[in-house]
């Protein structure tokens, strides 16, 4: 068997804000863990046999790897940016894999039907066509150009709108969302989805963001994307098979899905397969 | 409302017009329970990405592209039902004739019990004869139809005299109750009556 080409990911394993000497006992890829505050003050990761794992810590959250991550964890230029609010939005179990999580964050056409008069609303169903591709470069999968009706986008905007988004997954399990930002036209709210993969059907997801937005209240902001979240588990803990097929065949894609077949196609070609189903049945 | 058939999970439905249809319990499109989708008309729509199918099973609406005429191709399994009765029934194949009939029984509700049908018949103290299960509590008598959904699983529909009134029916309700869980006593490893 070869060696899983995931192992060697960052993951988030727990909020840097709620890092304290006792500890947080959780798993990573099956194997438990437990993320606390060390003598020192910094952040350790360790196995139950008690050997330490990498440990990161960016974007308010605790990054850790059961192998030996060859590269520095994804950058995000947006989050340094001056004026911007970092919202740790927390965490939502979800009985699903951790690839479906990914995939559903990549997807807009739910959006009326899923976050029904939040993210989109009929008959403003329709997903125009964007650009999709697979940045050799950055080794990312990009989605731009991305428009959408929402009637009401974020927390800031008043009424509906036109949002244009653009998507990026720099890792198999994690996607940012660049926003159109209603109080500031110019520049990109950032939303992400941070997946931590406890089983191939078990995750807990860390969404976090980076906002313009210094009117609304933190409370409010986090419980914007809560709700947003918990409808989609909803759909994430009903989806047959559990795992994500890799192989086409066992389900149907259409234009508004180029996202989500680019993922699949570089999650295959990378052997990201944790929580992915190879085989169609 | 998700039901189940030997042919798997299904999604049953009625349409405006009354009509019942059986479908596999899956969009072809990303997987989704269609058992958790709505229903307009005569189209049962998934609840992730609004695709519509008519009663055929035919795909006849993807909401993301509403000026395109979905291909024949995008269809899911159905299964044929049929409506006698008061009994909905489904046929994993093709029916070479219709469903039975109980003649002078109706139906009052249906219970899932969480036990095999030898567990229930355990608890009746009787066997299934012509196709039903009978009961007797106190001064009530109830005749049950069994859909067994796994070995320790039954869907239980309840009949009665179809001349019974509301009293009457309520107390079959409740007889059928006590009956559910004596059955589940048995079927955790408890004696029978």
């Amino acid at each position: 068997m070869t060696r899983n080409a995931m192992m060697d990911e960052w993951y988030p394993v727990g909020l840097v804000s709620q890092l304290d000497a006792h500890g947080r006992s959780t798993a990573l890829m099956g194997e438990p863990i437990e993320v606390k505050r060390g003598d020192d003050g910094t952040a350790t990761v360790a196995r139950s046999d008690g050997r330490h794992l990498p440990v990161c810590i960016r974007y308010g959250h605790v990054w850790s790897s059961l192998g030996d991550p060859q590269k520095p964890l994804f950058a995000i230029p947006e989050a340094d940016q001056p004026g911007r609010r970092l919202v740790d939005v927390g965490v939502v179990r979800v009985r699903c894999s951790p690839l479906r999580a990914v995939e559903n964050f990549l997807d807009i056409a739910h959006f009326p039907f899923v976050h029904t008069d939040i993210l989109g609303s009929e008959p403003h169903t329709e997903v125009q066509n964007y650009k999709v591709e697979i940045r050799e470069d950055e080794d990312e999968v990009w989605a731009t150009q991305v428009r959408f009706y929402q009637p009401q986008a974020a927390k800031s905007a008043e009424g509906g709108i036109t949002t244009e988004y653009m998507y990026r997954v720099p890792a198999p399990t994690c996607s940012i969302l660049y926003k159109t930002c209603p109080p500031r036209p110019g520049e990109w709210d950032v939303i992400t989805l941070f997946v931590q993969p406890l089983a191939e059907d078990l995750c807990d997801v860390w969404p976090w963001m980076a906002l313009f937005d210094d009117e609304t209240p933190m409370t409010d902001l986090i419980h914007f994307q809560q709700t947003i979240f918990v409808q989609d588990r909803s759909i994430l803990e009903n989806q047959i098979p559990g795992l994500l097929p890799l192989d086409p065949g066992m389900e149907i894609p259409t234009r508004a899905d180029l996202t989500s077949v680019a993922y699949r196609r570089w999650l295959k070609r990378h052997g990201y397969t944790y929580g992915a189903q190879l085989v169609a049945q | 409302m998700p039901a189940q058939s030997p042919a798997g999970r299904v999604a049953l439905w009625r349409g405006r017009s009354g009509r019942v249809s059986a479908f596999a319990d899956r969009c072809p499109h990303r997987g989704m329970r269609l058992s958790h989708g709505f229903v307009r008309g005569e189209t049962l729509s998934c609840i992730y990405h609004g695709w519509g199918y008519a009663q055929a099973g035919n795909c006849v609406r993807i909401p993301a592209h509403p000026a395109l005429t979905p291909p024949e191709t995008v269809r899911v399994a159905t299964q044929h039902v049929e409506d006698g009765g008061g009994i909905i029934w489904i046929s994993a194949g093709e029916p070479t004739g219709g469903p039975p009939r109980f003649e002078g029984l109706a139906p009052v509700r249906s219970m899932t019990v969480e036990a095999g049908i030898v567990a229930l018949e355990e608890a009746t103290g009787t066997s299934i004869a012509g196709g039903l299960l009978d009961y007797t509590n106190a001064d009530t008598s109830v005749r049950l139809l069994l859909a067994p959904e796994s070995p320790a699983r039954t869907l239980m529909h309840v009949l009665i005299d179809e001349d019974s009134n509301p009293d009457e029916r309520i107390t079959a309700s409740r007889a059928a109750e006590a009956l559910r869980r004596a059955a589940e006593h048995i079927e955790r490893g408890g004696t029978g009556r």
